[in-house]
């Protein structure tokens, strides 16, 4: 008989079983062998009798283990408290965070990968007296891996202490990140149906709110099918989901629409009509799970995407006399291949370095949690006042304007010979191409937001390979060069109608910068401009008359460009132009702040405060049926009431806060402040007479 | 020469099955047909069993949920319940090759006898065809089909979803719930419950 060694193994693992009860007994005497290892944190230490105190249970996972979701899914189990608690405190509900996907063998797990806090709210009553107040909880959850499942347990404990009144509090900083990372009520109910393997939900939300690949985490079991596609449609108002369903029998359900990282809206759904009107989402990946495969080849069919896009891209205005140009001087260059070819190769490096490092910079934003898209680098007006002087100097140069030395066109940098000039021309027309990207680019790099990073460069860099293309093919192919047209006099001609284009580009920058710092700070910007085309005016009639004017005109240069970015307006006059631009200004508004407001109330104004977020459906309504109403306006007006707008639609701590201590999870939330009185919170859906009422008293 | 049941198991399977990947199998609705291979090599098909009352377990001994039914009994002890009383229980295993659970045949009649399990044949599902027909998640998660072929329960071997085995005194054994009903010619109570314990090793 021969000895099995995978029977040794079994028997093995049968004997690690048996004895796993005593590895959990350690782990509650506090040896921390767990994979997901909890722990328990107050957001203050001191505690008053009357009010309430948050906890968070802070899970760091192993790498490679996960937690669970309170609905965890297809398998798994979720997460139990057993809360040993003295008299006159009681524990609120837990709050998970908006969790993951994550499907093995189309069984849908939702998990989280990362640490996560669940929080649990303790409310004390008013009659605990001063002294230490021991919590303990003894939790119970399910670890896994991709492959192995192990159920842990921990009591933990924590002892707070009750002051009186008149102590301070000291907030852990850390519960604004664990806030942020939950779910956001979203104020409106939705409304869902099952038509035998069909589940439909139709989620209010308002039409610009963009939702990316949205998902749907249900929180009752037995209702939708976890590991079916999700189709998602669009209409208005409304984002209407279509799944598979499991089974029938809730007349109430909740769960969370998530729109992206740590962004969820949580809401609850009553049964209802729902029909699947709209257009569909035009992503390619609510059909997909995030599966390997998906991934795969959704890679090529975005690189695909990427490069036809950088391929395009040649032809839009801000690029085409750049890239033809060039593709000319290649031409002239002729007779030397390797010199071409060289010159094509210094170019593609730059295109792709510039796109690559473009798209590096903006994962970078993105994983920070900024909302920005492609081009993301045009959001800033000084940037965008340094391409336009740019483009424009270019234009004037191709009109014939000015020439420099021993080139056709460009900057400083893209002139100097060889391989260098080359990169920098390409690494030029990268970045001047970026606004041009948007249409053609759109799916490609919509795929970005959910590929692994490596993927993501990989698709930015295509999109450089696709914007060199014509260039490697002029250079790699001869019978592509010798059939370009001979350069001769007609070359002046098309050269000055290049500038057309280039001057195209330069009214799109002008309008560009107009809508971000408004007319008045454009007008500065316009003369900072003239003045650049004037010194250039001044270096080309130098050139005519045969003196070298170089030197002084660098550094005039560079003193207007300067000056050009330094008069732009500052980021708080910026917001303040924004804010008077988006609200069109019926109801003219500050932002809100609790300085603001206590500065406010000393000075015995009245102050209508309001909090809102671009996805709140019910916020938009009530701002366009009774805030933003010239009646509403009037009255406030007459009344000298101070208007105070809180925008909570990306997380902001002081605004979470403030809505907690009003007891609210969310917006919106209506206050107005009579001077010397406590604050009135007005109902949910707002008229034009609630609001006029609290100056004038009811007629 | 271990490899080739699995193989002939694997064409079986996919043969019998015209749709491996359909939706889960619905309560009233005939059970899908399938043949399997037993830790002897021998083929096993479900319809075999018509007139009778059938019980599928699907089953990982390295599961920690698995391991709370078995390491107390408890699952040995329903076994033998129900065979006593006519029924016939098959434990199925879909861990695909390299995952965890995973056996050959000796290794199952190893833990067969290490255990002393008690159902009628244990059957391996290497390739998940059948655990993916019948929508089979975790493990434990378990099926009913009735004498005339249709499915009438599925879900959990219990009500205490948690791995520790002293919540066993105190659960409702769904399945042993389900057969006395059966039994008496009654309507199953509970036809449907939510399965609990580790995700299904498929091979994909």
């Amino acid at each position: 008989m021969t000895f099995d060694f995978r029977i040794f193994t079994i028997i093995l693992a049968f004997v690690a079983l048996a004895l796993a009860p005593t590895a959990e007994a350690q782990n509650q005497l506090g040896n921390t062998e767990l994979n997901v290892p909890a722990t328990l944190m107050a957001e203050s230490q001191q505690v008053k009798a009357g009010q309430s105190v948050t906890l968070a249970f802070v899970m760091e996972p192993k790498p490679t283990w996960h937690g669970y979701w309170e609905n965890p899914g297809d398998a798994g189990i979720g997460m139990s408290f057993d809360w040993t608690l003295p008299t006159g405190v009681t524990a609120g509900e837990p709050q998970f965070p908006v969790p993951d996907r994550l499907l093995i063998s189309s069984i849908m797990n939702y998990v989280y990968k990362g640490d996560y806090a669940i929080l649990v709210n303790l409310a004390l009553s008013d009659a605990v007296q001063p002294g230490p107040l021991p919590i303990s909880v003894k939790s119970e959850w399910l670890s896994c891996t991709d492959e192995i499942c192990v159920p842990e347990q921990d009591e933990l404990s924590i002892t707070l202490q009750i002051v009186d009144k008149d102590t301070a509090i000291v907030l852990n900083e850390r519960f604004n990140g664990f806030r942020d990372a939950l779910p956001r009520p979203l104020g409106s109910d939705a409304s869902f149906a099952v038509n035998d393997d069909q589940f439909r939900l139709s989620i209010p939300l308002p039409a610009d709110v963009d939702v990316g690949t949205p998902y749907f985490f249900i929180k009752e079991d037995g209702i939708v099918d976890y590991a079916a596609a999700q189709k998602f449609n669009r209409d208005g108002d409304r984002l209407i989901l279509e799944t598979a369903a499991r089974g029938d029998g809730l007349e109430e359900i909740n769960g969370i629409l998530k729109i992206g990282k740590d962004m969820g809206f949580l809401f609850k759904a009553s049964k209802g009509e729902v029909a699947m009107t709209g257009l569909p989402l035009a992503n390619p990946l609510a059909d997909d799970g995030p599966t390997q495969q998906a991934g795969a080849s959704l890679l090529f069919l975005a690189l695909g995407g990427a490069l036809l896009g950088g391929l395009l891209l040649n032809l839009m205005p801000c690029v085409f006399p750049i890239l033809s140009l060039k593709a000319m001087s290649l031409a002239k260059a002729g007779g030397d291949e390797t010199v071409v070819r060289r010159d094509a190769l210094a170019y593609t490096a730059g295109v792709v370095l510039v796109a690559t490092a473009l798209g590096a910079v903006l994962l970078g934003l993105r994983s920070s949690g900024a909302a920005v898209g492609w081009a993301f680098q045009l959001q800033d007006p000084r940037i965008i006042f340094v391409l336009l002087a740019l483009v424009t100097a270019i234009g004037l140069n191709l009109a014939g304007l000015f020439e420099l030395p021993n080139v056709n066109f460009g900057n400083k940098l893209t002139q100097k010979d060889g391989a260098a000039g080359s990169f920098w021309t390409g690494a030029l027309a990268a970045f001047v191409a970026t606004p041009c990207t948007g249409p053609f680019m759109a799916a490609a790099l919509g795929a970005t937001i959910i590929l692994p990073p490596i993927a993501a460069l990989v698709i930015f860099a295509g999109l450089g390979v696709g914007l060199a293309l014509p260039f490697l093919l002029i250079a790699f192919v001869p019978a592509i060069r010798s059939r370009l047209p001979k350069p001769g006099p007609w070359l002046d001609g098309f050269r000055k109608a290049m500038a057309i284009p280039m001057f195209l580009t330069s009214i799109g920058l002008i309008w560009l910068l107009g809508r971000q710092i408004g007319t008045d700070a454009l007008g500065l910007s316009l003369i900072f401009l003239l003045a650049v085309a004037l010194i250039l005016w001044w270096f080309g009639g130098g050139q005519i008359k045969g003196l070298s004017r170089g030197m002084l005109t660098s550094g005039a240069m560079t003193a207007a460009i300067i000056g050009g970015v330094l008069a732009l307006p500052s980021d708080a006059a910026m917001n303040s132009q924004k804010l008077a631009n988006t609200s069109t200004a019926t109801l003219p508004s500050e932002p809100f702040s609790e300085t603001r407001l206590s500065e406010l109330r000393a000075s015995g104004e009245p102050v209508f405060a309001y909090f809102t977020a671009d996805w709140c459906i019910t916020c938009k309504a009530n701002e366009a049926a009774a805030i933003q109403r010239t009646e509403t306006a009037d009255a406030f007006e007459a009344a000298k009431v101070t208007v105070l707008m809180g925008d909570w639609t990306r997380p902001d701590p002081e605004i979470s806060k403030f809505l907690e201590k009003h007891g609210r999870a969310g917006v919106p939330l209506y206050l107005y402040y009579a001077p010397g009185e406590n604050p009135v919170i007005l109902p949910q859906l707002l008229t034009v007479a609630t609001l006029t009422d609290l100056v004038n008293g009811p007629a | 020469m271990r490899n080739l049941p699995t193989i002939a198991l694997a064409s079986i399977a996919a043969i019998s099955l015209a749709s491996p990947l359909a939706a889960a199998q619905r309560n009233g609705a005939i059970a899908q047909d399938f043949k399997l291979t037993d830790v002897n090599g021998k083929t096993v098909q479900l319809s075999q069993f018509r007139g009778k009352t059938v019980v599928l377990e699907w089953h990982n001994p390295g599961c920690p949920f698995v391991a709370k039914h078995y390491r107390s009994g408890n699952m040995q002890a329903a076994q033998k319940t129900a065979r006593q009383q006519g029924v016939v229980w098959l434990t199925i295993n879909s861990g695909a090759k390299g995952k965890q659970g995973h056996m050959t045949g000796t290794e199952a009649k190893t833990l067969i006898a290490t255990q002393n399990i008690q159902s009628t044949n244990y059957l391996f599902d290497t390739k998940g065809l059948v655990g993916k027909a019948y929508g089979a998640k975790t493990t434990p998660h378990m099926y009913i089909i009735n004498g005339t072929g249709e499915l009438v329960y599925q879900g959990a071997i219990d009500d205490k979803p948690t791995a520790n085995p002293a919540d066993i005194k105190s659960a409702r054994n769904h399945v042993l719930a389900a057969l006395k009903e059966i039994k008496s010619g009654d309507k199953v109570s509970v036809a449907q419950s939510r399965p609990y314990g580790c995700p299904v090793k498929y091979a994909s």
